[in-house]
């Protein structure tokens, strides 16, 4: 279970780039709920995301993971709880690395390394047979460089590591929104299949309406650094994507009321 | 042959060099120049604890160490306080000269009169063969150099195999992955900054390692013998990774001994040609500078006649 309670970020304080990406967001996941995370650009979903996974520090607010506070966990610590899959595909894995160890790095994700051997026969054998059920022809090309791959099969792998060892958070930012249409469908399906398997409580960023709707049991729509709305149940199963597309042009038409009035009140006051 | 047997000897003990530069300019990607500073600290503290009557293994190891302990300080300059890698190793190697001065006590402490690893190494090479000189395919070799080159031989092969399969364990795979990718290893649980400066410190390890050997086999320590050999280490493996091609571990590390041994037999045929020996940095900053932006220069060449047609 996650629990974020009031959360503040402001990035560059005290300078012209100062932009408070994060205002005061609070939100609990519990156990094995698949959470999609919508909104605009700049709208701090992704910062939300990387506030979770340990990739700054809050200014406020805490996070807490499985009821351990892990506000103040440098991110290699909170990674021991949480599975990632980046949006660029070769954020994910160690390109002049083989296929087998970058598995084998996945497989020690958490744990102290030490000098045993990374490749040992158990984890080959397992690690073909989990990579046989992708149908990519991969499982024979095990000792390949994984730079070598699409971006695609790139993706498909990072999130076959990321629940190799079950993590008790997954965190999905955009991680189908670099790829083409076909592998995009190829790795939802795929996301789909991992998350239902081990029931992984799952938070997801995506730009996709039809993605949201198609997945998950939770939408919450971000803007300007807090949660505009929280869609679940029945609500969230009656929910299209038209349905979502008016959200946000309601949230823009709120957004420019408020610009022109502010520009109304400042022409007559300045 | 005396001369050819020296240079292969002086290219097996420099591969060590050759490796650590390895270490940190490949596997981490970082160019570490605390390695001219710690290649003399090795071979200093060497020099210091053999004059003083140490045994020579624990001489070596202490140098080894001394090395490690430079290079994790590197490490921290970079990873704590966040200074740029290349300014980390320069404030590094900068201090290390006066403290290389310090273990010293003077700028160059002949060797000589102690027992080295060398000495060691070639009176069993006359007990073994019962003579001072053998014949060699028809060429006089002393019994004591031969003893000498199996000896850095059997360093380098010894410390390559031992890099080889540490880096295939665990903590190897997350500390190559450091270099190849560290947002990945870091989102998998490695701490980033320890395994840089572990990295760092078994980089500078094996340099001054080298170090040590190569003030025994040369008979001093001397403040000044570590300037450029940054430089010849990159030359040494750029010139491995032409050799054997691959880009597989075990591949690079080989092609990095023989790297450093080719290297090596080149500059000595070229000195025994007239290079003026003033000119031999110059030349190794140029090679290097060359094997650097060749790679670049061909892809382009290779790129231009498809884009114009």
């Amino acid at each position: 279970m996650l629990k974020i309670s009031g959360i503040h970020k402001t990035f560059n304080p005290g300078t012209v780039n100062e932009v408070h990406a994060l205002r005061g967001v609070d939100l609990t996941i519990e156990e094995g709920s698949f959470v999609v995370v919508l909104g605009m650009n700049g709208s701090g979903k992704s910062t939300l995301l990387n506030a979770v996974a340990g990739s700054f520090r809050v200014d406020e607010g805490s996070i807490k993971l499985d009821d351990r506070d892990v506000t103040k966990w440098p991110e290699h610590r909170r990674a021991a709880m949480i599975g990632r899959v980046f949006q660029n595909p070769f954020s994910g894995t160690a390109p002049d690395m083989s296929i087998a160890e970058n598995f084998a790095m996945a497989a020690s994700r958490g744990k102290t390394r030490g000098l045993g051997w990374a490749l040992s026969k158990g984890l080959m054998d397992a690690l073909r047979d989990r990579v046989a059920t992708l149908k990519m022809g991969l499982e024979d090309r095990l000792d390949n460089a994984i730079g070598s791959l699409s971006g695609g099969q790139r993706q498909a792998l990072t999130l076959l590591m990321a629940s190799w060892i079950k993590p008790a958070l997954l965190l999905l930012d955009e991680h189908t929104a670099a790829l083409d249409p076909k592998s995009a469908d190829q790795v939802i399906e795929l996301s789909k299949e991992v998350i239902e398997k081990d029931g992984l409580t799952t938070l997801m960023v995506t730009h996709s309406m039809q993605q949201a709707v198609n997945l998950g049991d939770r939408i919450i729509m971000m803007h300007r650094g807090q949660i505009a709305h929280d869609f679940r149940g029945a609500e969230k199963k009656r929910l299209r994507a038209e349905d979502l597309l008016d959200c946000f042009e309601e949230i823009r038409r709120r957004e420019q009321l408020d610009e022109s009035a502010a520009a109304m009140l400042e022409q007559l006051y300045i | 042959m005396t001369l050819l047997l020296g240079a292969f000897t002086i290219g097996l003990i420099l591969s060590l060099l050759a490796m650590g530069v390895y270490v940190s300019f490949r596997i981490f990607d970082v160019p570490d120049i605390t390695t001219d500073g710690s290649i003399t600290l090795g071979a200093a503290i060497a020099a210091v604890l053999l004059v003083n009557g140490y045994n020579p293994l624990v001489a070596t190891a202490a140098a080894a160490v001394g090395g490690a302990v430079a290079g994790s300080l590197t490490g921290v300059l970079h990873t704590r306080f966040k200074i740029n890698a290349l300014l980390s190793g320069i404030l590094v190697m900068t201090a290390l000269y006066s403290v290389n001065l310090h273990v010293m006590g003077r700028s160059n402490i002949p060797l000589m009169q102690a027992r080295t690893l060398t000495s060691y190494s070639e009176k069993a090479g006359q007990w073994l063969i019962g003579a001072n000189e053998f014949n060699l395919f028809g060429w006089r070799v002393g019994a004591g150099d031969a003893a000498v080159l199996v000896m850095a031989l059997l360093a380098a092969i010894i410390v390559g195999y031992a890099l080889y399969l540490f880096f295939r364990t665990n903590m190897g795979t997350a500390m190559r992955a450091t270099g190849n990718n560290a947002q990945m290893i870091r989102a998998l649980g490695a701490n980033v900054e320890r395994n840089i400066i572990l990295g760092l410190a078994l980089s500078n390890g094996l340099v001054a390692l080298s170090g040590a050997l190569l003030a025994q086999y040369q008979g001093f320590a001397d403040a000044q013998m570590g300037i450029g050999m940054v430089v010849w280490g990159l030359a040494s493996v750029i010139i491995g990774e032409a050799l054997v091609g691959g880009s597989s571990l075990g591949l690079t590390i080989i092609g990095t001994i023989l790297g450093s041994v080719l290297f090596r037999l080149l500059v000595a045929i070229a000195l025994r040609w007239g290079l003026n020996p003033n000119d031999l940095k110059l030349i190794t900053a140029l090679f290097v500078f060359a094997a650097l932006v060749l790679p670049r220069l061909m892809r382009q060449m290779k790129a231009r006649p498809r884009s114009a047609a």
